[in-house]
């Protein structure tokens, strides 16, 4: 007898079930409320949406066409009773605009509270517009403008009304809205959005410093960690920066990003005019806190770690003057000044790596380039449909990444249950990376799937250096290595 | 007699479930309740199917909810509530296994006895749990359970359960085959 095995079984059997469970389950949502009281830990927290891995293209096109419709529209008419401010919305990056709403959501009034916001609003009329079609627009207009392009940046979304639930579907549409901008900008800004709850004292302080009720709020919850810690002096520090502090519970003052950039300047040896561009990433929630700072300079791309507090690097090259020497303005491809071994030595050392001769090794490439301060050798080869990925440091030959990617997954896929678990992944990925676990850092694993296999995602440090690794979860078998220079 | 359930949660739901997460974070009760009421059944559903025990897992589904009373302001969002909660659920399952060692062997005799003085519960019912406890396999019917009652896709049930999604789908599919012929045999 065959059993045929269609969704209409499935759906079939499935109803079954749902219909058993709603008769099984039990009712016992009084028992549970009572249990629920409120508490100090029901505060008012933020919500943060993450940037998924968006690319950081640089194309706010969208959000520019939303900028100039809007900027073609007028304030046509109004009644009685349509001019009574029902909701504060604020928008903060290090911009900070305040946006007034009618009950009908229509917008009464758009107040730059700094500097950098009137640069933004420049000379948009909001006035009657739709509340998200007026924030979409700040959005365009911030992007432009080059905010919220990198990943390191955050706009903070706060709602204030007397209407809870008003405030709260207010708040969870402009974080939707806000969120799509940035994923079709392909900009890098995490949103956070709040509601906030009506507090003179709250919009008074918010108005001496010249920031938003939003973020007075968001400074407030840090201050809960510490009341030492300086209203103004935190009222200078970024949105995300803030928003890492108060998830961390954070008690004293970071440095700021500029300092950090200052003090990975001083440590590289360079000069301001050696630098064309620097930004910074604060990690205040990570142990130790610190700020990653990217500095583009005459001498290549460098990155430093600082940590957040003392403003000691904790990671990245000293005196860079002394020992690198600086590109020619050709771009990119530049670089091999300090080339001590050959292309063909770098083939050779990438090769041997992967247990592949020379005659088997398909499409082989060798580019030399400079990353991070350094040259280095891109070598790439296919063998048995396996892809191969090298970087070979050009000065003594070692290994800095190391990336394989098959393409006959999914057949040989892991067995069930099958997997050699975090303890022998670490073993394994310690072995490769040869440090010793003591020496371990900032350990990260997670096991991922990607295109049908089974992974351990591993990122940690040691001796200074940061290594990733994906290490198959089935067979132990390293299939990524990277280890990121450093002195 | 079949009684006429939709598919939970219904597509979009999870916007409604995060609202729900958001109020509950400020100490809203009623957002509690309405989250109560739109989950209860897939919470109940896969407690019930890890500790295979009526009474445990009622215990289990309360304890999820005061849990996310207690931690809905750790909840990131993510898009993906139901996964969170059902976390919640899994841990405190496992808590529960742990705690009683490990028990692998289910009196069905006692479940039939529990699910019997609940008037809601009716002969097929009983016929349609007895088929899930005693003719699947753990895996198979947290599979097959959290499929039917949660929304969740076959992808985001292989990260709940950490198990890799070839196993999930093999396991789905002999449920709903085993499950077949366990009812036919009941019915």
């Amino acid at each position: 007898m065959t059993q045929f095995h269609t969704e209409h079984a499935d759906e079939a059997v499935e109803e079954r079930i749902r219909a058993a469970m709603e008769h099984a389950a039990p009712s016992q949502l009084d028992r549970i409320l009572a249990e629920c009281t409120v508490t100090a830990s029901q505060q008012p927290s933020l919500q943060v949406v993450t940037p998924s891995r968006r690319r950081r293209r640089w194309a706010p096109l969208a959000a520019a066409a939303a900028l100039a419709i809007v900027c073609g529209l007028f304030f046509v008419g109004q009644y009685r009773g349509a001019n009574a401010v029902a909701s504060v919305v604020s928008l903060d990056v290090n911009p900070s605009i305040q946006i007034d709403v009618n009950q009908k959501e229509r917008v009464l009034s758009v107040l730059a509270l700094n500097s950098e916001a009137e640069d933004v609003l420049a000379d948009m009329d909001l006035q009657g517009t739709q509340l998200n079609v007026a924030v979409n627009a700040i959005v365009g207009s911030l992007l432009q403008h080059g905010y919220l392009s990198s990943l390191s940046s955050a706009i903070l979304i706060s709602v204030e009304d007397q209407d809870v639930q008003r405030a709260d579907r207010i708040q969870t549409e402009l974080t939707t809205e806000v969120d799509a901008a940035l994923q079709n900008a392909a900009a890098g800004a995490a949103v956070l959005s709040q509601v906030v709850t009506q507090d003179a004292a709250l919009e008074s302080q918010a108005a001496a410093s010249s920031i938003s009720v939003g973020k007075a709020a968001l400074i407030q919850q840090v201050q809960a960690a510490n009341p030492q810690l300086d209203f103004d002096a935190l009222a200078a520090l970024s949105v995300e920066e803030l928003s890492q502090m108060q998830r961390t519970g954070a008690t004293a003052m970071p440095i700021g990003r500029a300092a950090a950039a200052a003090a990975a300047q001083a440590y590289a040896g360079l000069t301001e005019r050696d630098i064309y561009e620097w930004e910074v990433d604060p990690e205040l929630d990570k142990t130790p806190p610190y700020y990653e700072v990217e500095l583009e300079t005459a001498y290549g791309e460098l990155e430093y770690d600082v940590d957040a507090y003392t403003g000691q690097v904790l990671k990245g090259r000293a005196d860079v003057a002394k020992t690198g020497t600086p590109q020619t303005s050709s771009g990119g491809q530049s670089g091999g000044g300090d080339a001590q071994i050959t292309r063909d030595e770098a083939m050779e050392i990438a090769l041997k790596d992967a247990g592949i001769s020379t005659g088997t090794a398909q499409g082989l490439r060798c580019v030399l380039d400079w990353d991070d301060g350094q040259s280095i050798y891109e070598v790439e080869f296919r063998s048995d449909g396996v892809e191969y990925e090298y970087e070979i440091s050009a000065v003594d030959g070692d290994i800095l990444k190391m990336e394989r990617d098959g393409e006959e997954w999914g057949s040989s896929s892991a067995s069930d249950d099958g997997y050699i678990g975090q303890e022998t992944a670490k073993e394994a990925t310690l072995a490769h990376a040869g440090v010793s676990a003591s020496q371990v850092y900032d350990w990260e694993c997670q096991l991922d799937r990607d295109d049908g296999r089974a992974l351990y995602e591993i990122e940690f440090k040691a001796g200074g250096r940061e290594y990733e690794y994906e290490i198959d979860a089935a067979s132990g078998a390293v299939w990524k290595a990277e280890s990121d220079y450093d002195d | 007699m079949f009684s006429m359930t939709i598919a939970e949660p219904a597509p979009g739901e999870d916007a409604a479930l995060e609202a729900c997460l958001r109020r509950i974070a400020r100490g809203d009760q009623e957002a509690l309740a309405l989250l109560y009421e739109k989950t209860r059944k897939a919470v109940y559903g896969f407690a019930l199917s890890v500790v295979k025990h009526p009474q445990d897992a009622e215990d289990i589904q309360h304890d999820t909810y005061v849990q996310v009373w207690k931690g809905a302001t750790s909840y990131q969002e993510k898009g993906k509530p139901m996964a969170w909660l059902l976390r919640i659920t899994r841990n405190l399952s496992m808590d529960l296994l742990r705690r009683k060692g490990r028990v692998d062997t289910m009196d069905w005799e006692e479940c039939k006895a529990s699910f019997s003085q609940q008037s809601a519960v009716t002969a097929e019912d009983r016929i349609t749990l007895a088929g899930l406890l005693a003719a699947l396999g753990d895996e198979e019917r947290q599979v097959v359970t959290l499929h039917a009652l949660t929304g969740l896709k076959h992808r985001e049930i292989a990260a709940l359960l950490e198990l890799p999604l070839s196993t999930v789908l093999s396991r789905y599919s002999r449920a709903i085959k085993k499950l077949q012929l366990a009812w036919k045999e009941g019915d």
